[in-house]
């Protein structure tokens, strides 16, 4: 364990009130502090988790975070100026690093009686299911579904010669590096990351029965930003329903031009920002019933790169992940949980033949979870991992996770 | 605080031999009324969420005899309760119970509720019904319950179990009154979302009714 992390878990135990702080669940709030009489909310969350060192990369949301090893402190805020202005934030930090807003937006309800928002700023994901989960309540395992952490060897910054070397990064997504635009090596891409959130404006609207969103952002799906870095916005939208009580469904699509003008420039020169894109598509189904609540989500991923050398990149990247996901209450404050899931890519031709261009990959995770309070869980859980390349082509990995909120 | 719901026999009840039971009434005075829960602010929503705040049910208590008279435990009958779940709210958000009593969960909102509880007292855990269902809960063991959803994280409520019948909830203006008590001294809590008032000692009189006032927070 590195010094950073033993550092987080002694943090952990404290902020969480155990060991040695006596009387430490009457100090912690249990529920949102509220100020100035309700317009101020402030909510937190603390997750820290420990677990098996994971030489793959499989859980890696960066080159040096793993989500099986993380200390993440969440404080949210809302701010209601009116009833049509509303300010919401959140800050997080991970593994007691650098301080980041990873929301900060207004929400705005032009009338008040009808359910229709506006949000501009740093907004919550449009696309999907999984990201707009509060991962530490209503994630019931440790891991992060495939889609929205495995890091593919995809970079936006980046752009492989030929297929070759593309070839040469399957697997090594943690860690890339190519010869057009930035060639320091970096971490690549998820198809979907649920770690950052993209700026831009959002518009919603919801009835009893279906709820439609759209958004133009800066960045893409794989690659959200605060600022444009491509000259052109991506556009997604997502439009659900729910039939009956217990049942949503889902469907989503985005696009938009992935690489950065900078790369995009190395490659073929300038008056092409627009041209290589990420288009997605996504469905999500969930369904729960007494003690029992089943997922599933399944996203398609197409990146256009642009042909430069040979053997050439002459078809669409494309990615395909889907998710099973269950929990099921076996008694009051303990469920176990389980989550199928598998990221697999197509193939392109190098030098050796068509190849899929980087390493498809499985994971199983079980766990379960306990919660000692209404606000702290204890969770465990063990995840196999296999993958078809890579230095690592399989992994056990095994974590704890203590969740506390408020 | 769940050990002061048990009723007992002390030594200092006084009087159980007269003729004619008497009463306590009076008002519980809250200098700070206790706020309906704030939802977690929903940043990861795509919308807003229209919920309107009622404090009405925040503005009752419960005063209840810290020790109750002997015998008092024969006379508690098994009843039922109701907690409705509307408004993504618990209603009522205060229940007083006597142990026995079944306590009905019903639904009434479109959208799905779970209730539970992780309290000594009572732990349950009703899983997930929709609209028009109700699963009830008995509740045998004296204490404080404090109910949830699993699914809004705002849904709160306090169930307070007595083996004894001497407690009286008080209205929105915080006037409570407690019949059928023996003559006797008895130490009489005031209660509010979790905080009480310290035992006071009052004395019942014979076919009379005592007069006591309590402010809180």
């Amino acid at each position: 364990m590195t010094s950073g992390l033993r550092r987080a878990a002694l943090l952990a135990a404290v902020a969480l009130g155990g060991g040695t702080l006596p009387a430490g669940a009457q100090v912690l709030p249990s529920e949102p502090i509220a100020l100035a009489g309700g317009h101020v909310t402030v909510s937190g969350d603390v997750t820290a988790a420990i677990g098996s060192d994971d030489t793959g990369f499989f859980n890696y949301t960066d080159y040096e975070h793993s989500a099986l090893k993380l200390f993440r402190v969440d404080l949210s805020t809302s701010v209601t100026l009116n009833s049509h202005f509303t300010l919401l934030g959140e800050i997080r930090d991970e593994n007691i690093d650098t301080l980041r807003a990873y929301a900060f937006y207004v929400r705005i309800r032009p009338w008040i009686d009808r359910g229709i928002d506006i949000q501009a700023g740093r907004v919550p994901p449009t696309f999907g299911a999984f990201a707009r989960r509060v991962y530490a309540t209503d994630n019931p395992l440790v891991g992060y579904p495939l889609a929205y952490q495995y890091l593919t060897s995809l970079r936006p910054d980046a752009l492989p010669w030929s297929a070759d070397e593309l070839l040469r990064m399957r697997g090594r997504g943690w860690l890339s590096n190519f010869s057009i635009g930035n060639q320091e090596p970096e971490n690549g891409v998820a198809v979907a990351t649920a770690f950052r959130w993209d700026t831009g404006i959002q518009l919603h609207a919801a009835s009893d029965k279906v709820d439609g969103t759209v958004a133009v952002t800066t960045g893409t799906l794989s690659n959200p930003r605060i600022t444009d870095d491509n000259s052109a916005p991506q556009v997604a939208a997502r439009v659900s329903a729910r039939p009956i009580p217990g049942l949503v469904l889902g469907v989503s699509a985005s696009r938009g031009p992935f690489v950065s003008s900078t790369a995009a420039r190395g490659a073929v020169g300038d008056g092409h920002d627009r041209d290589f894109t990420q288009t997605a598509w996504g469905g999500d189904i969930e369904y729960s019933r007494g003690y029992y609540v089943l997922r599933a989500e399944t996203i398609w991923s197409e990146w256009k790169l642009p042909a430069l050398g040979a053997p050439v990149i002459d078809t669409p990247l494309q990615a395909l992940s889907t998710y099973v996901e269950g929990r099921y209450k076996l008694r009051p404050g303990l469920y176990v949980a389980g989550r199928v899931d598998h990221l697999g890519f197509n193939d392109i031709v190098g030098s050796a033949g068509p190849q899929s261009w980087d390493a498809p990959v499985t994971r199983v995770e079980v766990g379960a979870g306990y919660s000692l309070l209404r606000n702290l869980l204890l969770k465990i859980s063990v995840q196999r991992n296999t993958r078809d390349g890579g230095r690592v082509p399989s992994a056990t990995l095994a974590a704890v996770q203590a969740v506390y909120w408020f | 605080m769940s050990s002061a719901l048990i009723a007992q026999s002390p030594s200092a009840i006084r009087g159980l031999r007269a003729a004619r039971n008497g009463a306590i009434r009076g008002r519980v005075d809250l200098r700070k009324v206790p706020t309906p829960s704030e939802p977690r602010p929903n940043v990861a929503d795509l919308g807003a969420a229209v919920r309107a705040l009622d404090i009405s049910d925040r503005l009752r208590s419960v005063v209840y005899l810290e020790s109750a008279p002997r015998g008092a435990f024969e006379t508690v009958e098994p009843t039922h309760a109701v907690m409705d779940q509307r408004g993504e709210r618990f209603v009522p958000h205060i229940l007083a119970i006597t142990t026995g009593t079944t306590v009905d969960f019903p639904n009434s909102d479109h959208i799905y509720h779970n209730v539970f509880s992780l309290s000594k007292t009572k732990r349950f855990d009703l899983g997930r019904y929709a609209a028009g269902h109700s699963v009830p809960v008995r509740f045998d063991r004296p204490g404080i319950v404090r109910v949830f959803c699993d699914i809004h994280s705002h849904m709160n409520a306090f169930i307070l179990v007595f083996s004894h019948p001497f407690f009286s909830l008080t209205d929105n203006d915080g006037r409570f009154r407690i019949d059928n008590i023996p003559p006797g001294v008895y130490n009489v809590i005031a209660w509010n979302e979790g905080v009480q008032s310290d035992p006071r000692a009052v004395t019942i009189p014979d076919g009379g009714i005592a007069e006591e006032d309590f402010v809180l927070r």
